[in-house]
């Protein structure tokens, strides 16, 4: 069998994705003055070089990008979870944003030990799932691990009485995903997302299966999945129809600006390439939509 | 030939037993069957329908199956019943102690060594052994040895253990114990009354006893699906007790049997609907947290046979016909989690895929069976003795 066209056009594959690198790099954040600006990590506490890589990486945009918080999407603290850990694995790998004043607001996956809801650096306030709001953006750190009725009363009241433009949740396990390990946490969808849907979340981010990706919008709501600052499953994406992009060759971190209406996402990885950037309108929530959208690099 | 002249042995040890235990065999395990097949083929209906019936299921319907469940216990303290009189019980609550202590360490040591530290707290799971299947198990492997009631015993000192847990560490809602407390009261005193009063009708007794203790738990934080386990007691009751598990004499009409009768075929569709709405887990993707409840009963058979011999060392004594060889099967047995580890699973960890893992774990310890029938043969125990 004649393999030269097939190595041809891996070749060609390889040059476009080498082409879409280079260029996703010049998508520069667009950093306004007045705008949100925040970063997104999960999965990250493993205390290994991939965390540190990844932590640098953020000090570096943060020079062009001074984004003044960071959502964690839980398994914040991998293994042993005492005071040593959180210096290993947290405190010492961000001390640069720490130092510079850059806000952790954690969310709690499967490995994180509940009793770290007190640690202060994560600003949890001693809570399973918390809200705040920065400038026209209300952020929900939810509690995916439990979900009991008290939490749905909770977040039912404070996406109601919400009167910021934009409404974000987190938390660890995703409600859409196509990891091939774990894949859409559906229990959990089927209790959150009504209530998502019902009182206009706009965007939803997630982590526990260690990719990125994001996915098309479901019932209106933009998902995304970022489990891969710190842990990694190479490959372990299963494309399917709901894949808007996805990667999963290296770890990655996001960055995200909101700006009156417009509300702007870069991921990036390991090694600083980005690997997906683009902008949501928000309009009504059903019409919003995705543009400048940048292919993954592979 | 005897054989003409009797049924054959497998008939007759199947006529003994009681028909709610036949009953469990068919009703939990076709609702455990469709409740995984629909999960894993239509999820979002399947968690749509079992979040919404899990109350009416878990607090209400299961009421009946611990009700039958308390009947057991309650006939068994009556003359010719296994807990009559109480010290008969000594070892085997000795053994379910041992076994409670060393499933809670073993589920907390796997689970502190995965990391997943969010299932410390479903820890009050590794108690639970599964009444009617170890039962099954048991007379498969035993016929009508006496390590049979020793199992039933132990097995039921060990839910009572855990749900005396339950029922200390786990608050539910808004709690007003207070009011529970009171509301508890008079059903009690309600239910002594009607039974010094020679009221005879079950219908009286879970009309107004029943639903206040239901009540006084649900208000003061308690799982209410133990509502009926302090007033089943009172129930009028035969004057000899045939044995754990098995059918009542025809010609009885005391409260208890009545009860019991009337009673099988709704909790035969309550098992169903238990299995159907709690059973559902998804085949794929869960954390190694699965194997919380699986190794904490793996632990279990060590914990009961280092409580045996220390109890025997401290004066107690096995029943007759029971050697170490059975304690050792007995142990395997009970290290079958099923439906009250289910029940434990629901009751102490909220919807979330936490849960799901737990609910997998219980699930699994139905291999607790097969390491029973193993342990059994490698040993010559019970129907391998021959």
């Amino acid at each position: 069998m004649d393999r030269k066209p097939a190595v041809r056009l891996t070749t060609i594959l390889i040059a476009v994705s080498v082409w879409w690198t280079v260029t996703a790099q010049d998508f520069a954040r667009p950093s306004s003055l007045n705008s949100v600006k925040f970063a997104a990590i999960g999965d990250a506490g493993t205390g290994a070089s991939a965390q540190y890589d990844i932590a640098n990486q953020m000090t570096r945009f943060h020079a062009k990008f001074p984004f003044d918080h960071v959502i964690m999407l839980g398994d914040n603290i991998y293994g042993g979870q005492g005071a040593q850990d959180l210096v290993k694995k947290f405190s010492q790998p961000y001390k640069a944003l720490l130092d510079i004043g850059v806000k952790f607001y954690a969310s709690l996956g499967n490995h994180d030990d509940p009793a770290n809801n007190r640690y202060p650096l994560w600003n949890m306030g001693g809570q399973a799932y918390y809200s705040y709001a920065s400038k026209n953006v209300r952020f929900f750190a939810l509690d995916s691990n439990k979900v009991d009725q008290k939490e749905l009363t909770w977040l039912e009241n404070g996406l109601k009485s919400a009167q910021e433009e934009w409404k974000i949740c987190y938390f660890h396990h995703p409600l859409y995903s196509d990891g091939g390990t774990h894949g859409s946490a559906v229990d959990v969808r089927v209790a959150f997302e009504p209530l998502f849907v019902t009182y206009g979340v706009n965007v939803v981010f997630a982590g526990h299966d260690h990719i990125y990706e994001r996915l098309t919008p479901q019932k209106g709501i933009y998902y995304f999945v970022e489990g891969a600052s710190g842990q990694l499953r190479k490959g372990d994406t299963r494309r399917s129809a709901m894949t808007a992009v996805a990667f999963d060759q290296a770890e990655s971190f996001m960055l995200v600006e909101i700006d009156g209406n417009q509300l702007s996402f870069q991921a990036i990885s390991r090694t600083g390439t980005t690997v997906d950037s683009g902008t949501i309108q928000r309009q009504s929530r059903t019409t919003a939509s995705v543009s400048r959208l940048v292919p993954p690099a592979r | 030939m005897s054989g003409h002249d009797s049924p054959p042995r497998h008939r007759r040890v199947a006529l003994r037993v009681s028909g709610f235990v036949l009953d469990y065999l068919f009703a939990l395990p076709l609702g455990c069957a469709i409740a995984l097949l629909w999960a894993n083929t239509l999820p979002d209906s399947y968690y749509r329908v079992a979040n919404a019936t899990a109350f009416f299921v878990n607090d209400i319907g299961i009421v009946f199956f611990f009700a039958l469940i308390t009947k057991e216990v309650a006939e068994a303290t009556i003359p010719g019943g296994a807990l009559h009189p109480w010290r008969r019980a000594a070892l085997p609550v000795a053994a379910a102690f041992g076994g409670v202590i060393v499933s809670i360490g073993s589920y907390l040591a796997f689970t502190h060594w995965a990391g997943e530290h969010m299932l410390e707290s479903g820890w009050l799971a590794a108690c639970a052994i599964d009444i009617p299947g170890t039962y099954v198990i048991a007379r498969l492997i035993f016929g009508k040895h006496p390590a049979v009631p020793f199992l039933l015993l132990l097995a039921i000192s060990a839910d009572a253990m855990g749900l005396a847990l339950l029922a200390v560490s786990q608050s539910l809602g808004d709690v007003h114990p207070v009011v529970g407390l009171g509301l508890m009261a008079v059903a009690i005193g309600s239910a002594a009354a009607l039974r010094r009063g020679g009221v005879k009708n079950f219908w009286l007794y879970l009309l107004g006893p029943g639903m206040l203790s239901w009540w006084a738990l649900f208000l003061g934080g308690v799982h209410p699906a133990l509502a009926l386990v302090p007033i089943v007691p009172f129930f009028p009751h035969g004057r000899h007790d045939r044995g754990l598990m098995v059918e009542p004499a025809p010609q009885a009409h005391d409260t208890l049997t009545l009860f019991e009768r009337w009673w099988r075929l709704p909790v035969e569709g309550v098992l169903f609907l238990f299995g159907l709405v709690n059973a559902g887990v998804p085949l794929h993707g869960l954390e190694a947290g699965m194997w919380a409840i699986p190794i904490a009963a793996m632990g279990r058979p060590i914990g009961i046979v280092a409580a045996a011999w220390l109890a025997i060392a401290a004066g107690l004594h096995l029943p007759n016909r029971v050697g170490w060889p059975e304690v050792l099967v007995v142990g395997g047995m009970a290290s079958i989690g099923l439906v009250f580890a289910l029940f434990f699973a629901t009751a102490v960890m909220p919807l979330g895929p936490l849960l799901l893992e737990m609910k997998m774990g219980a699930l699994m310890t139905i291999a607790g069976g097969g390491l029973a029938f193993v342990v059994a043969r490698l040993l010559r125990v019970g129907r391998f003795a021959r």
